[in-house]
């Protein structure tokens, strides 16, 4: 498998949902260290790409390769993948009814370390601190996992399991929707302080405001199933100005990573 | 069946001892009586569409006044009745032939009024013959802090337990009725009648928990009675057994009155559970609440019919009922019915149930923070019947939740 100097490394995959085809043919590669975005309007395939990278069931990868850290991503199960260090930050976060939050981040962090890693102590202390950080009550910590909680609450618990888990490799699904310009601070510090420096950020977002906050390495525009263009910051904020019209007027191109 | 035949029967009927109350021997007399009378309940009656009554009739009636008459055989009060305190508060718990000795003016004004002759053929015979039987009285004001704990075990091929709980007006109690034990000869026949007397403003906690060996059948009927504002929670739990039907109801008998009741089942291998729930409002602003939860796997099956039935002059009552089937693989068979009577139209009501596979979407969400399929399931389902679990004391808790995943990792998924 090649990619093995990227955290990740997308080669040319295609993906299908429910036989329709979403995704055709996306390349990307993310170095230790970088944060992505990729951009596009609905139903671009941007979420598509999301999930099925994550290994969600319904999203069928027909061809192409990926790999996380050098290791194969399209071999493993999607249990497999976030033990190999890859994160989904949900689009629309599932509730977990009768199970706390605490719980839950304690279950799959012992999926993770196994069981003495962490003392029940320690646990609690570093929740404390990151729902300080997310500026979260500490009353969620015995709250059933997104039941009952407003969208932008849903965002916040995402971003606080990203903060206790670790992952090597991020991949943040719209994050940023839903949030107003107080809550998108709050997140947008969350995600900064959370990603470890030689880890990997990918940003999916329909609008360029997150981006304000946590500036991308690369920035990518998908339509149609494709990367269609790729550049560096000044492309996000082209986009907010002139929308995606220009894009389908000029000859797509290929992302030119 | 002919005049003769039964006046025979009744006259057959023999006294315990000779301390036995006089009134308790008609009692029970006429009870055998309705038993014999009572023709085996038919399969289009509704409540017995989902199970055959052949499984719960006893063979042999002619042998059937030699089972024992030991009355507290099968019994482990928790060393709370030990507490030498208990005696001071006025706290009454024994057997209820003691109790219909001793404590004759209550036990003479409840024992069978709730689930009696009348009820139908399996109850009668349970307030003919019941053969462990137990009585326990809490007086006006008393508040009992520890939950009592009650471990009833089957005495034999057939059991007819019975309980009498009889709660004064502005009392708490807490009782962990707990049925458990295998069957020697893998076929015993268990029939429980419980009923519940809970006073005015009292505030009763009632857990039935279920956790019987494979081979046992068990009939189960359970009625409370709850006074004006009285607050009565009730858990049903059912684990264990082969095949199970268990009919459990509160009757709101007092304006105000207040009653959540909540079912934990979980079926697997061919296990039948058909349970029935009752919430009657007889009294104005009433209170009632159903959540009716359902594991099923394997090739179980599951029957759940819920009454909410609201009197004519019952005014501005609330009933809610939820019954929430979950199917871990494609081989169970779940049915959910829910039936209304409200006879009154200031009401609010309503009524829901669901039917469903574990949300891939949810277990998805679960393996990408890195839990297995096997865990990301137990995440799931303890999530599903804990919210009812937590209201049982820690250490029962948590030898149900060891059942539960051992349901969960036993048998075979498809």
């Amino acid at each position: 498998m090649t990619g093995n100097n990227k955290i990740l490394w997308v080669d040319n995959i295609q993906v299908d949902v429910e036989g329709k085809k979403v995704v055709r043919g996306v390349s990307l590669q993310i170095g230790r260290g970088e944060t992505h975005a990729i951009m596009g309007p609905n139903g671009s395939g941007k979420s598509s790409l999301a999930n099925a990278l994550a290994g969600h069931p319904n999203y069928t990868i027909t061809s192409g390769k990926a790999s996380i850290n050098g290791r194969d991503l399209l071999a493993m199960d999607a249990t497999e993948r976030a033990l190999a260090g890859l994160f989904l930050g949900f689009q629309y976060p599932m509730a977990i009814p009768g199970v706390t939050v605490s719980n839950f981040i304690r279950t799959a962090l012992k999926a993770r370390n196994g069981n003495g890693d962490s003392s029940l102590k320690n646990f609690r202390r570093e929740l404390k601190e990151k729902f300080q950080l997310l500026e979260i009550d500490p009353s969620f910590a015995t709250r059933y996992v997104n039941d009952g909680f407003s969208g932008g609450e849903k965002k916040r618990l995402e971003i606080l399991q990203m903060a206790m888990l670790k992952p090597q490799m991020a991949i943040l699904d719209e994050t940023d929707s839903g949030l107003d310009i107080d809550a998108l601070k709050i997140v947008a510090t969350g995600i900064k302080s959370s990603a470890p420096a030689d880890g990997g950020v990918l940003l999916v977002t329909h609008y360029q405001r997150l981006l304000n906050y946590i500036k991308p390495d690369r920035v990518h525009v998908m339509m149609n199933g494709k990367i269609v263009r790729s550049g560096g910051p000044e492309l996000a904020l082209k986009l907010e100005d002139q929308g995606y019209d220009w894009i389908n007027s000029e000859t797509p191109q290929e992302a030119g990573v | 069946m002919n005049t003769t035949t039964i006046e025979n029967k009744a006259s057959d009927f023999r006294k315990i001892d000779k301390l036995e109350p006089a009134w308790l021997y008609e009692l029970k007399k006429n009870a055998w009586i309705s038993y014999n009378e009572t023709p085996t309940p038919n399969r289009v009656i509704h409540l017995w569409r989902y199970t055959d009554p052949a499984a719960f009739t006893v063979n042999g009636d002619n042998n059937l006044q030699n089972i024992s008459r030991t009355t507290t055989e099968g019994v482990e009060p928790s060393p709370a009745f030990l507490d030498p305190s208990f005696s001071k508060t006025g706290i009454v718990f024994k057997d209820i032939l003691s109790a219909a000795r001793e404590n004759e003016e209550i036990t003479g004004e409840h024992l069978g009024g709730l689930v009696g002759s009348d009820f139908g053929k399996f109850e009668a015979l349970n307030l003919a013959l019941w053969n462990s039987g137990l009585f326990l009285y809490i007086p006006d004001n008393a508040i009992v802090k520890k939950p009592i704990h009650l471990l009833r075990r089957p005495v034999g091929p057939l059991t007819l337990f019975r309980l009498l709980i009889v709660v004064g007006k502005n009392a708490e109690v807490t009782i962990i009725d707990d049925y458990s034990g295998e069957s020697n000869n893998n076929d015993a026949l268990v029939n429980s009648a419980v009923e519940v007397y809970a006073g005015d403003s009292s505030n009763v906690h009632y857990a039935n928990i279920q956790r019987f060996g494979d081979g046992i059948r068990s009939y189960a009927t359970q009625r409370a009675k709850i006074g004006r504002d009285a607050r009565m929670y009730s858990l049903f739990g059912g684990l264990g057994g082969g095949l199970i039907k268990v009919n459990a109801g509160t009757i709101l008998a007092g304006r105000g009155a207040d009653s959540r009741m909540q079912g934990v089942v979980f079926t697997d291998g061919n296990q039948h559970f058909d349970y029935h729930t009752l919430h009657h409002h007889r009294e104005n602003e009433s209170y009632s609440d159903i959540d009716f939860k359902v594991i099923l796997k394997d090739r179980s099956t599951s029957a759940y019919t819920g009454l909410i039935r609201i009197d004519e002059y019952a005014f501005n009552c609330q009933a809610y009922q939820m019954n929430r089937n979950l199917l871990l693989n494609k081989g169970p068979k779940a049915e959910s019915i829910p039936e209304l009577e409200i006879l009154c139209d200031q009401v609010s009501c309503s009524h829901g149930a669901t039917m469903a596979p574990i949300d891939p979407e949810l277990l998805f969400y679960l393996k990408s923070r890195g839990i297995n399929h096997d865990d990301a399931v137990k995440s799931i389902v303890s999530g599903f019947v804990d919210p009812a679990l937590n209201q049982l004391p820690t250490e029962l808790r948590k030898l149900i939740r060891e059942l539960l995943i051992g349901k969960l990792e036993g048998g075979q998924d498809d």
